[in-house]
């Protein structure tokens, strides 16, 4: 019982992280109702330049995480002109098979920025291990964990406070009713690919300075966990996006304690494959679908 | 106020409005009627900036509007109520109102509904905080009204602000109309409720198959209501 809820904790720190990824997917996917599968990649790109400015320059921490940062944003919005903008409003495929093409590409830039497999990625957490009773948690996860939480409530207070974040929950509910508001949602697609890069930027950094390193796998990774946590939660539901980002941390620190690595990964998709089959529209989604159908009744 | 000369708007092959000139004074109420599929929406849309203009002129306020893009046009002062209400139904009643004023308000959401929206619509100040999805008809048309009014508009669109309500319903909207005409809006009004849109307009416009069929004061249409009602009922009969 103590391992298990010991796996929990690890799996809380560590899905936060999950939780992360998923809300960039799911904030683009409400918005524009397509994916952008390039979103890992972009951060990964991004976590390339940190690491390079690392080994370079400076080890200036503010600096890497800010070169980080704007580097995922400037990748996210190369992305948003080139597979979203510039193709057409109802090409929904399109954009999704173009943003996989730019993956492919992103990983090239990479791979010519720092060509080896492995490189060290800055920790700037200090790491101890704290006791709690009898569980232990280690320093550096509680950090991520809390910079996290900082990062959900600073969003919440975006979109729940400001004008362009009411607007960006107005174009995902009814993008014509949006139109008739005078929001152009031109901007709004803009503007999300902007937060959630800045997000995904953080979210990469606080993740890899977790881990200690940063390998060209990163973005095909951090894609697999957020699209699966996203899916899990229901796809464009933002509390959909936290909680599946936490059950899938929870689920695969427990298969890794009583399994190890292989079980891990495979556990994902067996949670997702299970899901998917009880409650396909995710945990909370399913709600959500029921509630718009009525809605859309009704209005 | 508002003068529409010539103004024909196409869907690909299908010519929905054909050449048509209308005008709207400053202050006066202004009302549309036609068959299901005459034009009328297509026409405030034109508008509006929401669908593209194919040629002729939309001049407001003496200033050439055609074909700016619809944010542009709602900032200049010119909102539409669109058909079917288009609320959002996963946002509060609250924020439906602030999304009406979007694209004047400040970078922080300043929450607070103004009183004097609060005391024209007290079914919605009852309940702002409530999804706009839980609301009945009468009261999301009522929402849809009040959003539209929360940019202060010069000129309001309405498209069917009527459909599908309840005798009682449609009497508070037609009440709604003339009160806000009354206090110095202006106002161009889509309704397939002939006789009480013609009672409260000061002048109006009978549209068949894109063009303008009929026009005169509202008063003098009413006096000829059977002969208005006769180019929806000839349309229906189709
Ligand atoms: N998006 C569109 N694409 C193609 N054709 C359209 C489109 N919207 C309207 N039309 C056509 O244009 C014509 C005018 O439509 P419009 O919606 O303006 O009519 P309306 O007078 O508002 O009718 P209603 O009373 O039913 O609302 C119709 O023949 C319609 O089929
Ligand atoms: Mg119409």
């Amino acid at each position: 019982m103590t391992d298990f809820l010991q796996n929990c904790i690890d799996g809380v720190m560590f899905g936060s992280g999950y939780a992360l990824l998923a809300l960039g997917f799911t904030l683009v996917f409400g918005v524009m109702k397509r994916l952008n599968l390039s979103f890992g990649p972009s951060i990964m790109l991004g976590a390339y330049a940190g690491t390079w400015v690392y080994l370079n320059f400076s080890q200036n921490a503010l600096l890497i995480v800010l070169v980080t940062v704007i580097t995922t944003v400037a990748v996210g919005i190369y992305v948003e002109r080139l597979c979203f903008w510039a193709v057409r409003r109802d090409a929904a495929i399109a954009s999704m098979v173009s943003s996989f093409a730019i993956w492919m590409q992103l990983e090239e830039v990479a791979m010519h920025l720092l060509p080896e497999r492995t490189y060290p990625f800055p920790t700037f957490f200090t790491s101890t291990v704290i006791d709690i009773g009898p569980f232990f948690v280690r320093s550096e996860h509680i950090s991520m964990f809390l910079l996290t939480l900082v990062l959900l409530a600073l969003l919440h207070l975006f979109l729940f406070r400001t004008r362009p974040g009411l607007a960006l929950r107005a174009v995902s509910d009814n993008p014509l009713a949006s139109t008739y508001m005078g929001i152009n949602s031109s901007n709004i697609f803009f503007l999300a690919f902007a937060v959630v890069s800045v997000l995904g930027g953080l979210a990469g950094f606080l993740i890899l300075s977790a881990d200690s390193q940063v390998t060209p796998f990163f973005g095909l990774w951090a894609t697999f966990k957020g699209l699966i946590a996203m899916m899990l939660g229901g796809m464009g539901s933002l509390t959909g996006a936290i909680l599946g980002g936490l059950l899938l941390g929870v689920v695969e620190a427990n298969a890794f304690w009583y399994g190890g690595p292989l079980i891990r990964d495979i556990s994902a998709y067996l949670l997702l494959f299970i899901m998917l089959i009880v409650r396909p529209g995710g945990l909370v989604g399913q709600r959500i679908v029921t509630q718009q159908q009525a809605a859309y009744e009704r209005v | 106020m508002l003068a529409v000369s010539n103004l024909t708007v196409n869907y690909g092959e299908v010519q929905a409005v054909d050449s048509i000139s209308i005008k709207v004074k400053a202050g006066e109420l202004v009302s549309i009627t036609g068959a299901n599929g005459a034009g009328k929406s297509s026409m405030l849309n034109a508008i509006a900036g929401i669908c593209a203009v194919a040629s002729g002129k939309i001049v407001f306020a003496g200033e050439d509007i055609t074909g700016l893009r619809a944010h542009q046009i709602v900032k200049k002062g010119i909102v539409q109520v669109p058909e079917g209400r288009q609320l959002f139904a996963t946002l509060t009643v609250r924020e439906n109102l602030l999304a009406g004023r979007y694209s004047n308000s400040g970078f922080l959401l300043d929450k607070v509904i103004p009183d004097s929206l609060v005391q024209r619509f007290p079914a919605l100040g009852e309940r702002l905080d409530l999804l706009g999805s839980s609301l009945s008809g009468g009261q999301a048309q009522m929402l849809a009204l009040a959003r539209g009014l929360m940019n202060h508009p010069e000129v309001l669109l309405l498209d069917e602000p009527t459909l599908g309500l309840a005798p009682i319903a449609v009497k508070e909207v037609f009440d709604l109309i003339a009160e806000l005409r009354d206090q110095g809006l202006t106002i161009l009004v889509v309704e397939q409720n002939v006789r009480q849109a013609l009672a409260i307009s000061d002048y109006a416009y009978v549209l068949e198959s894109g063009r303008i069929v009929m026009q005169g004061k509202g008063g003098e249409l009413l006096n000829n209501s059977r002969l208005v009602e006769s180019y929806l009922g000839a349309a229906r009969a189709i």
